[in-house]
């Protein structure tokens, strides 16, 4: 058994409290509906503690472990919800492929939550609406070589944060 | 490296991996990216950055959504229940393990008798099949409920895959289902089932794997005690 697995029930205790806020409202995001989100979590953290044993944080955090066991839990949602269920590799394909996007996207907007206020604010002004840099800066009281320098630093912020999360590209 | 030089490039950058520099500022900016290293690293990281915002939805910047206070203690409650289980079912695994060579009586729908129960004076009865066909084990804990009898079967040696549906036996010879399972090699081999029918009314517990069924009487009531004494008188 690997050192650091998580066989304890205190362990997973301690992995709820890290992570479960994180998986929940990805899966809320994924799935659409706080009820299932619930339940993809419970069975994410079952899973997690039966399979304890083979955790090794050598390979790979538990926050990455724990998205990866979740994945495979919204898929089996998926299948069961499913009105047809899937049979072709292609079916299961694209069920697998929405996750991925959707855990790409979560994992942006999260990083946007985490930078400051004034970051996301000319980001969301300048790149998501698309507004000249002089009025944001009118309307933020700031001179424009403000708002370029908080995009710079607002960018730079979001990839350490994307960093501290786990993100790999 | 001109970091004082460079700091005022390196304000632009931003603007530049996104897009957002006019024409000129844009050419005075590349023709300064050719000639420094550092700032064309920290272009290329930028624009690994910008690359991925079009994925997130601005709507969606705001809090997220936070799981309901009693999730966690509704998962520990699971864990803590299974890990009760688990440690059940060694102790069941335990008694079995004699069993197996005087199992070698092939023929099933035969029953059996009760390895019984509650040695910790506990309510809860543990159930074994015997002269089951050889290398199959089914063992199974009951334990009495509000709402009738909780079952912890343990299955071992069938086919992986096959079906196995489980019914209490209640005093008129009625069967009350228990739900089913499937059996697969190398999975998880108990199942936690229920039924609605009170413990202490219940005559036996009957599993139909596949094809056969196995019956095994309960002790603790009347119907058990008469089949005890016939299965002495028989041998």
């Amino acid at each position: 058994m690997p050192p650091g697995a998580l066989t304890d029930e205190r362990d997973v205790r301690e992995a709820y409290s890290a992570h479960a806020s994180e998986l929940y409202g990805f899966a809320v995001r994924s799935l659409g509906d706080s009820g299932l989100a619930e339940e993809a979590v419970q069975e994410t953290f079952l899973r997690a503690w039966r399979a304890g044993e083979r955790f090794d944080p050598q390979i790979g955090s538990l926050r990455t472990w724990l998205f990866a066991i979740l994945r495979n839990v919204v898929i089996d949602l998926g299948r069961a919800r499913a009105v047809r269920p899937t049979v072709s590799d292609e079916g299961i394909e694209a069920s697998v492929e929405p996750f991925d996007e959707a855990l790409l996207s979560w994992q942006i907007e999260e990083a946007m939550r985490r930078i400051g206020e004034q970051h996301r604010r000319v980001l969301v002004e300048t790149y998501y609406r698309g507004r000249p840099y002089a009025e944001v800066a009118d309307e933020l009281g700031v001179p424009e070589g403000t708002v370029k320098s908080r995009v710079y630093y607002g960018l730079r912020a979001l990839r350490v944060v994307l960093e501290e999360m786990g993100y790999e590209d | 490296m001109k970091t004082d030089a460079c700091r005022h490039w390196k304000e632009d950058l931003g603007a530049y991996a996104l897009g957002h520099l006019a024409d000129e500022e844009r050419a005075a900016l590349e023709a300064h990216l050719e000639g420094c290293a550092a700032c064309r690293a920290e272009a290329d990281s930028l624009f690994a950055v910008s690359r991925l915002l079009p994925h997130a939805d601005p709507e969606r910047f705001g809090p997220a959504p936070q799981p309901p206070a009693e999730l966690g203690k509704r998962i520990a409650a699971t864990i803590g229940s299974e890990r009760r289980s688990r440690r059940r079912q060694r102790r069941l695994r335990f008694g079995l393990g004699f069993g197996g060579a005087a199992a070698a009586t092939a023929m099933a729908i035969l029953a059996i008798f009760v390895l019984s129960s509650g040695s910790e004076g506990s309510p809860e009865q543990h159930v074994a099949f015997r002269s089951l066909p050889s290398g199959v084990k089914i063992a199974a804990t009951l334990e009495p409920q509000a709402f009738g009898t909780e079952i912890h079967m343990y299955v071992n040696g069938i086919s992986s895959g096959t079906l196995c549906r489980v019914y209490m036996r209640g005093p008129g010879g009625e069967n009350v289902s228990a739900g089913t399972f499937r059996y697969r090699w190398g999975a998880d081999d108990s199942a936690v089932l229920s039924a609605a029918l009170d413990l202490s009314r219940a005559e036996a517990l009957v599993v139909h794997a596949g094809k056969r069924t196995f019956v095994a009487p309960l002790s603790n009531t009347e119907a058990a005690l008469r089949n005890q004494s016939q299965q002495e008188e028989s041998t």
